[in-house]
């Protein structure tokens, strides 16, 4: 089921405390099903320079908004984004491929781009 | 039998017939021209055979209604139309390849259940190809069939293979039957039944008996750097794939093997690999063509309103026993291959989830 949830789970282990060398965001995205079923990860650990962008693109997105589903549809893919800023605030969300619009859709291709960047350099 | 669309010229001519052994396909002829195919809500097409006493026989059997529109590489939808029914091939390979598709699949349903079409009443067979960039997937969005190209890399694209077309197509036979939740097992039910029927219609292209199908589903839309043949095997779920970068197929065979997930809607294009091999199992005991034995009582078990939406895998065994017991009888070995099918599986035989079958 879609859901939306925050801040952080219960089921979640507390994360360490950023310090110098641990980034101060961390943007995950999963997505899951398709008609191949097969699960991609990308993560973004943008450098502390970026990290206002990022923080922005972040608050922009409807983390608490009522789970949002798309019960008429097959094969579709299924997205969960996890975004950390700082020690304090860890939002995840999960959604259908019909609501990854707007901000979502910027999050998310965000984070492809920084992954393919990476993987380039 | 061959299907073709007959010309209007000819069936002029076979109307115009007045010999007495014509008089019903003259009949037929006249019929068919006798519609505007323009504005027609639903379409016909004549077939001709010869019948046993070597006469023409003419009857009018319901034709698909197709539109192919192209997204153009954006993630909208419809896109634009380039292709109807009435339409020369447009030249573009994917369009081309979902509308013979869709053909192939409506003639299996017809031909195999006669059932007209996705609704059973002549409704629009609606696709869109080359949606999205490097777009790996299709799916229905409850309206119409979508196709990406794929990146390149892992998929050529989607509408290589008749069984990815009518898996698709297959959904929205399944929803007009009266949905399968797209969640858990119900939605692996609504998963395992795509496969089923988009690798029978395949099978009733190929002309293929049980044993010499290879049960795959997507067979040719991986590159070739993919260690793989498919995406999925109905008939061995989890051995379709092993690759570097994919990993391996990871459907279960059986409900020891059941995988318990929040992603895919809880697994269900993971966990189908158990439906679908009670499926395979049954058409392979009774051989022959698939489409006929075990394939009429999966598809009377989904079109004849004994399934809920939340249907699980034990009410679905349950409920293809009582078709098989109503259509073939208690005794039949109809019954046996289908109930050995879910034991196999360990669907039947599970204390969690046994049931008397009526």
């Amino acid at each position: 089921m879609s859901e939306s949830r925050s801040p952080r789970p219960d089921e979640e282990p507390p994360d360490e405390q950023p310090s110098e060398g641990s980034p101060p965001v961390v943007v995950a995205v999963t997505r899951t099903g398709g008609f191949a079923g097969l699960t991609k990860a990308w993560t973004a650990e943008p450098r502390e320079d970026e990290a206002s962008v990022w923080s922005e693109l972040i608050s922009r997105c409807p983390w608490d908004e009522p789970a949002r589903t798309d019960p008429h549809s097959a094969d579709r893919f299924q997205w969960n984004i996890r975004a950390q800023c700082g020690p304090d605030e860890d939002r995840r969300a999960d959604l259908p491929d019909r609501a990854l619009t707007g901000p979502w859709r910027e999050l998310v291709d965000a984070v492809l781009t920084w992954n393919a960047g990476r993987s380039r350099g | 039998m061959r299907h073709a669309i007959v010309p209007p010229y000819l069936l002029a001519r076979i109307a115009a017939a007045t010999e007495p052994h014509l008089a019903h396909a003259a009949e037929a002829a006249r019929a068919t021209l006798a519609g505007k195919r323009d504005y027609r809500p639903e379409r016909s097409r004549l077939r001709l055979s010869i019948g046993e006493d070597g006469s023409l026989v003419a009857e009018t059997a319901p034709a698909p209604d197709r539109t192919i529109s192209d997204a153009r590489g954006r993630a909208t939808l419809p896109g634009v139309r380039v292709r109807s029914e009435d339409d020369p091939p447009t030249g573009d390979e994917a369009a081309d390849e979902a509308f013979d598709g869709l053909g192939a699949t409506f003639d299996f349903y017809w031909d195999a259940y006669r059932r007209n079409g996705i609704d059973d009443a002549g409704g629009q067979l609606l696709a869109t190809v080359h949606y999205g960039t490097d777009y790996d997937n299709a799916f229905w969005n409850g309206e119409r069939m979508v196709f990406g190209d794929g990146d390149g890399q892992i998929f050529t694209g989607f509408t290589n293979s008749l069984t990815v077309i009518a898996h698709e197509l297959t959904h929205g036979v399944t929803e007009a039957a009266g949905g399968l939740e797209y969640q858990g097992q119900s939605g692996a039910l609504n998963e395992s039944i795509s496969d089923v029927f988009g690798a029978l219609a395949d099978q009733h292209q190929r002309g293929q008996t049980a044993d010499q199908a290879s049960w795959l589903i997507g067979e040719g839309i991986f590159t070739p750097a993919v260690q793989g043949r498919a995406l999925r095997s109905l008939k061995d779920p989890g051995t379709a794939y092993d690759d570097d970068v994919l990993g391996k197929d990871p459907q279960p065979a059986h409900m020891r093997d059941y995988v318990v997930t929040t992603g895919d809607n809880g697994g269900v294009h993971i966990n189908s690999g158990i439906p679908n091999r009670a499926f395979a199992l049954a058409a392979l005991t009774l051989g022959g063509h698939a489409w006929e034995g075990a394939g009429r009582i999966w598809y009377r078990t989904l079109t004849s309103g004994g399934l809920t939406p939340t249907t699980d895998f034990a009410e679905f065994a349950a409920a293809t026993i009582q078709t098989a017991e109503a259509e073939y009888g208690v005794t039949s070995e109809e019954v046996s291959a289908v109930r050995d099918a879910w034991t196999e599986v360990g669907v039947i035989g599970d204390e969690r989830i046994e049931k008397p079958a009526a």
